[in-house]
Parts: C-alpha cells; structure tokens; sequence
C-alpha cells in the first residue's frame, strides 16, 4: 500500500518536471533576429537596427515565389543610451519575444566606427549569453548601418546571410576582404601589438528604393550591397580605408589568401599575364638585434597562368621562371605598399607587435608603450616572396604567338 | 563503514571523474597566462606526491577510512575533532561544487530559473545516488565514464578538425621565467583539481585488491593532468590568454567557437554533458565520504539515514555561501585554496604520517 502512494506521488513530482521547461521560448513567440545594425543619432543615443526573419516569406523562396507576398524580413529600429537599453525599447514595437541566437551579422556604422569608436559596443554582445560571438562585424561604409541592415537582396533571401555568404566567397576567391567575428575583434583590441582590421559594406543605389519589394523584383537591383574595402583601425577608433591592392597586401600577411589573381606587365604592354594562386603560405617572423627589431615576411605561392594577352612561349621553362620573378616582385611591391600605408597611419594591423613579443618577451616588455606611435612607423620589414607557376591551363601558348608568327 | 567492495577500474573511473568534475569548467591557473598547461602538469606532479602521502596512510591502515585512522594516530578526542573538521570541510567543498554547477548554468542557459532549483535537482539526484552506496555509486562511475570519453574524444577531433587552433598563442613559453609557474603551482593548482583526491582516503578501505591502489591511484591523477592540461592548452590556443582569462567558462567559448563543415556548429551540449557527468561524480563522491565519515564519528549505524539532513545542509550552504558570483569566485581563490585546501590536503596528512610512521615502528619492534 505504502508502495503505491510513493508510486503515485513520484509520478505527479515527474509530471511536475517533465511536462515543459522553466523557461521555455516556443517557436512562434520569438522573433528571430538575423542581423543588427548600430548607428548613433543626433541625440548621441545609440540607434539599434534589427533585422527579423520572416519566415513564412523565406520558405519555398527559391523556388520561384512559393512563398509569402511579403518581404522576407522585417526591420525594427529602437533608441537608447546604450546598447542594452536599445535592445530592450525595441520590444515596445515588436510583439513577440526578441531572439538573438541566430543573429550572425553586426553592421556597424562608419560614423559611429570613426568617432566613438566600437569598444562601447562590444562587450554587450560578449556577455550576453544568448549572443554567439562568432557573428561576423562589418562596417557600413559611407552610410548609416541601418540602410545595410534594410537593403532587400536577391538569391539570397535575407540580407545576412547574402553579406555573410558573400565576405566567405570573396575571401576565398579574391582575397581582398576578411570574415572578422566579434570574438576576434575583442582579442585584437586587447593586444598591445595588433589593431583591428574589420572589412566595410556599402549600400550601392538608393536606400529608399533598397528597402521596397520591387528591388528585388528587377533583375538589376536598385540598391545593392558590395564588400567594398578594409577599415584601418587604431585604438579602437576608425582612421582609414584599404582599397584593392592595399587591401589584399592586408589579407595577404594576415595569411588569410587562399585563392587570388595577380597581374604582371610583360614587354611593356599592362597587366599582361594574369596569374592564378592556387594556393599560398605566408609565414611572419621577427628579429631582435641591439633592441631594434626587424620584421621578415616570406611568402610562397603556387599558382597557374590564367589568362595571356602578350604572345609569350609559355613552353620554355626559362621565361616561365622570369615570369616567376615578376610575379614575386610584383606581390612584394604590393605587400610593400600596404606596410607602407600602415606605417603613414600609425597602426599595426598585422601583428607585427605580436610576433615579436611571441619571440622575444623581454624586448617586448621595453618597446610595448610605443610600438604603434614609435617603433612600428619605422620598423624595418624584409618581405621575400616566391612565386611558382605549375601549370598552364588546357593551352600551352597563346593564339596569340600563333597570330604573330602568321602575319 | 558500509560492507561493500569496489574494484581497482572503479577507483580508476571514480578519481578521473572526480578530478575533471568542475575543473573542466572553470578557468585554471590561468594567473600564469599562456603557461598554465605547464602549471597543470607541474601540478600533477605534486598531486602523485600528494597521493602518495595518502597511500602510504593507507598502507599502515588498510582497513578503516581516513576519519577513524586519525582518532587511532592522534588519540580519540584530538582525533575526533580532526575527523569532525574533516568532514565539515568535505560537505563545504560539495556545496562549492554544487553552487559553482548551478551558477553556470543559470549563467548560460536558465538565466530566468532560480538557482535554488537547479541546485535542489541535482542534489535530489546525489541523494538518491549515495543513499544506494558506494558500490551502485562506482557502477553509475563506470557507465558514465564512457560518455565522458567519447564526449572528449568526439569533442578534440570537431576542435581539430574545425582548424581554430593558433598554437601561436601558447607562445612565449616561461616569459617571465618559471617564478609565476611555482607560485600559480603553489598558490591554486596543487589543490584544485589534485589535492582534492584526499577525499579518497575515505573510499580507499573499500577496494578489494589493496595491492592496486598505489598504481590506479597515480595512473587516474596522471590521466587527468594530461587532459586537463591539454584543455587548457587548447583553451588558450583558441581563444588567447585574455579571453580565457576573462571567461567564466573558457571550455565553453571554446566549444562554441567551433564549426565544422558549415552544420557541426553550436556544440554547447558537448560542455554541459561533460560539466553534468563530472559535477554529478564530484559532488556524490565528496557527499559520500561526508556521510560516512559523520555516520563513523557520531556512531550512527546506518549511515543511509544521514542522507537527506546531509542533502539539505549542502543544498542550503551552496546556497549561503556566497551572495553573487564574483563573491564565490574571490573567495575560491583568495580564501579557499591557500587557507582551507594547503591544511587539510597537505598539511595534517603529512602530520599524520610522520606520527603513524614512528608509531607503527615501535609496534614492529615490540
């Protein structure tokens, strides 16, 4: 008898756990934030930008309208003195529950990058444990974040994942731009031998005519978004822009390039042979002597000759292996270009710093105060690159030779 | 003592769960920045050294737990305030342990939970565990030992392969020379995870082939230095030193980091599996030895009716122990450590064997 008491009394204690979850958030009470914009507005509030999912409009999007009438997200904005106090007025214009888990985007504005600078805006997004720190930071170049965050775009669907999709491609396939996440960003502001490096979004077009449905109903986009250059950070604090080359020599030492193309002039015609790096090793290393340090950089890329417009006889090893030359010389300049640039700007965006406190700790310790302001603008910096060529494509020469040789 | 036998394996399983039961979670020796791994290591050793101590306390006592040899060594009554002290402390230490669990995870994942509940759960759970005793306690051991495993094993390959370690943040090795290595040593990590094992003193009379303990023992703490160790190196190596340093759970931002071929992403389970396991073990154990060594001192026959006023006094104090986080977390290191682990870890057993020594001598001569 005194068994079937306990029986039953253990069974309500189990229907008392297991029936739901303390906190439970079912589906259809959240509202899934996708991408978050910071601005600041005339007040100096912090204007936080939101993008929602809405997913009834997402689904069956690919396959050709199958989906809803509406757009596939909705943007709230909401005001306040900071950060937290903005995610939490945006819930006085949304119904449901804010849900930031799946956010992978952080737009943040290059007005507010440039003059307040983003360690206010960070440590928010760091603590909170419903944020993930692997979202991705972009800065939006020459507008407000919230333009980038309400700009529609077409295949894909929502607006993050097309800026996020886009920054992993063209890392991988061009190399000019960089995939920084917030965790990321917080380490390198934290270093004493490194500064920030974040690439910058532009809305291309009118905004307006970006946020309407019949954007993305054209099949050229009013307003688009683009990956468009590197902002050079110091001390937190927006102070430049890296463009093409500069930015590529940014990437390049960073040894985040995995695939690019290189152009080299030949015979006095531009850009002549178009160079393809298959793949590349860049290895960063420092040197110490009498307290002055010095930086040597060795790059090794392998690649193959994509595109020929000079008649040149790609079949005699020894002009491939001058070829071979121009295309280190040509890489050298441009890594050269962007240390010189990082110099004029006072800011170590390679690490620089962190290479040689990894090798030598105690000559760190004495040059670490003024290392960006002092010691990095006139570092000296050995850049040795070795370029391999090791194949041709499906052509050997060019028609080209052949035209020539027939005239 | 309850009439049970457990054997060399379960020891085993019981001292590696044991040991990386909340170490796993918590940030260590991270005071000796990207070094800590060799303060890990460094501290294994000076755990097998301390292992010994109780070994050899063992070995002139092989049939009666810790509480009991030290009223035989230090006479009834100084012997009975020992054990008392003895087991206050290890119902204190299950009580951190229990508040440091359910800190974390009101931290990050039931911040709208009471931490009294959370709390309450588990240590209704402990409960019914030790009330089985120590043989059912060892079994649950061996069966969660294989979880714990393939949850590390699983969990190093997704690290490896998700390629976010920069083993570049382990370097410069001994900056600024081994002095900050020894204090880290000397100061934290002798005591917290290693020392810890003298609650082992308690379970070691139930182990059926006495000859095993001295080599189980010294295997199952150099075990977990070598995975702790490489945690926290890998720890560092993604996340860098001031992260970690400035991480709750370093383990689980590093967990979090990873992903892998687009859809392996978002592993936070892995942690909380692993954190769920060792803590259970942890806190059974430290609660078992509690209750035995009380049972023992006020001479209760069965122990198994001091299990829920035990329950209740941990639940309680995990709760009173600190008023916020930060608070716990000072006191750990400020307070706990040096004041409360050096005596009762190091201290009084070496105290204790040098008096067990020359009293067994005269024994063997007379």
């Amino acid at each position: 008898m005194k068994r079937r008491w306990m029986f039953l009394f253990l069974m309500l204690i189990s229907l008392l756990f297991l029936s739901g979850c303390w906190s439970k958030k079912e589906l259809p009470e959240l509202a899934i934030i996708s991408a978050v914009g910071i601005d600041k507005n005339e007040e100096g509030k912090f204007v936080k930008t939101h993008q929602f999912i809405n997913p009834n409009n997402v689904a069956g999007g690919l396959q050709g309208g199958g989906g809803g009438q509406g757009p596939s997200v909705s943007v709230y904005t909401s005001t306040g003195d900071n950060i937290l106090e903005a995610h939490f007025r945006a819930s006085t214009k949304v119904s449901r529950r804010l849900y930031h888990s799946h956010a992978n985007l952080l737009v943040i504005s290059e007005e507010v990058a440039r003059e307040e600078g983003i360690q206010d805006i960070l440590d928010a997004f760091e603590r909170d444990p419903e944020i993930r720190t692997t979202m991705t930071i972009v800065i939006a170049k020459g507008r407000k974040a919230g333009d980038i965050i309400t700009s529609l775009t077409s295949i894909d669907r929502i607006p993050a994942e097309k800026v996020n999709k886009t920054l992993e491609t063209t890392e991988k396939m061009f190399g000019e731009h960089i995939k920084v996440s917030i965790q990321e960003s917080i380490s390198i502001l934290e270093s004493s031998g490194r500064e920030l490096v974040i690439t910058g979004f532009r809305q291309k077009g009118d905004s307006e005519k970006g946020k309407k449905l019949e954007n993305i109903q054209n099949s050229e986009l009013d307003a688009t978004l683009e990956a468009d250059g590197l902002a050079i950070f110091k001390e937190g604090k927006l102070i430049d822009w890296f463009h093409d080359e500069d930015a590529r020599g940014v990437v390049w030492i960073l040894d985040k390039v995995k695939e690019t193309n290189v152009n080299i002039d030949w015979e006095k015609k531009k850009d002549a042979i178009a160079y393809q790096v298959i793949r590349q090793k860049t290895k960063v290393s420092a040197d110490v002597k009498n307290g002055k340090p010095a930086i040597t950089i060795h790059v090794r890329a392998e690649g193959d000759i994509r595109e020929v417009v000079v008649p040149v006889d790609l079949t005699d090893p020894k002009v491939i292996a001058n070829i071979e030359k121009g295309l280190g010389k040509e890489i050298e300049k441009e890594l050269k270009d962007s240390i010189n640039l990082a110099q004029k700007n006072k800011s170590d965006i390679f690490g620089f710093g962190e290479t040689v406190q990894r090798s030598y700790p105690d000559a760190w310790r004495k040059m670490k105060n003024n290392w960006h302001d002092v010691t990095f603008p006139d570092l000296k910096v050995n850049v040795k690159v070795e370029a391999f060529i090791r194949r041709t494509g499906l052509r050997t020469n060019s028609y080209l030779s052949q035209m020539e040789i027939n005239r | 003592m309850e009439k049970a036998k457990i054997n060399a394996y379960q020891l085993f399983v019981l001292i590696v769960l044991f040991e990386l039961g909340s170490a796993l979670m918590v940030p260590l020796a991270i005071e000796a920045k990207q070094d800590a791994w060799l303060v890990i290591l460094i501290g294994m050793g000076g755990g097998l050294f301390l292992y010994l101590i109780y070994y050899s306390l063992y070995y002139y006592y092989p049939d009666i737990p810790s509480t009991e040899y030290v009223q035989k060594i230090m006479g009834t009554t100084l012997g009975r305030i020992i054990a008392f002290f003895y087991v206050v402390y290890f119902v204190y230490l299950a009580a951190r342990v229990l508040r440091n669990f359910g800190e974390m995870l009101v931290t990050f994942a039931y911040p709208e939970t009471p931490l009294f509940v959370i709390n309450a759960l588990l240590i209704v759970l402990v409960i019914y565990t030790v009330r089985k005793g120590i043989e059912v306690l060892s079994r649950t051991g061996e069966f969660l030992f294989v979880f714990m495993s393939f949850l590390l094993i699983s969990a190093s390959i997704l690290v490896v392969v998700g390629g976010i370690i920069d083993s570049n943040n382990l370097r410069p090795i001994l900056a600024d020379g081994i002095q900050p290595v020894m204090k880290t040593v000397l100061m934290h990590n002798l005591y917290f995870p290693f020392g810890e094992v003298v609650v082992f003193t308690m379970i070691l009379p139930y182990l059926n082939r006495s000859e095993k303990a001295k080599r189980t023992g010294l295997m199952a703490i150099g075990l977990c230095g070598l995975i702790l160790s490489l945690i926290t190196a890998v720890n560092i190596s993604v996340l860098g030193v001031s992260l970690v340093s400035r991480s709750q759970y370093p383990l689980l931002s590093t967990i979090q980091t990873v992903e892998v071929a687009g859809f392996l992403e978002r592993l936070d389970v892995y942690f909380v599996l692993a954190v769920v396991i060792g803590v259970f073990v942890k806190i059974a154990v430290f609660f078992y030895v509690a209750m035995e060594g009380a049972a023992n001192l006020f001479a209760v026959k069965e122990s198994a009716r001091l299990v829920v006023p035990i329950g209740v006094v941990i639940l309680i104090l995990s709760i009173a122990v600190a008023s916020n986080f930060s608070e716990f977390f000072q006191e750990e290191h400020r307070f706990v450590h040096f004041y409360v682990h050096l005596p009762f870890q190091v201290i009084i057993p070496i105290f204790l064997l040098i008096i067990a020594f020359f009293k067994n001598r005269k024994k063997s001569k007379g």
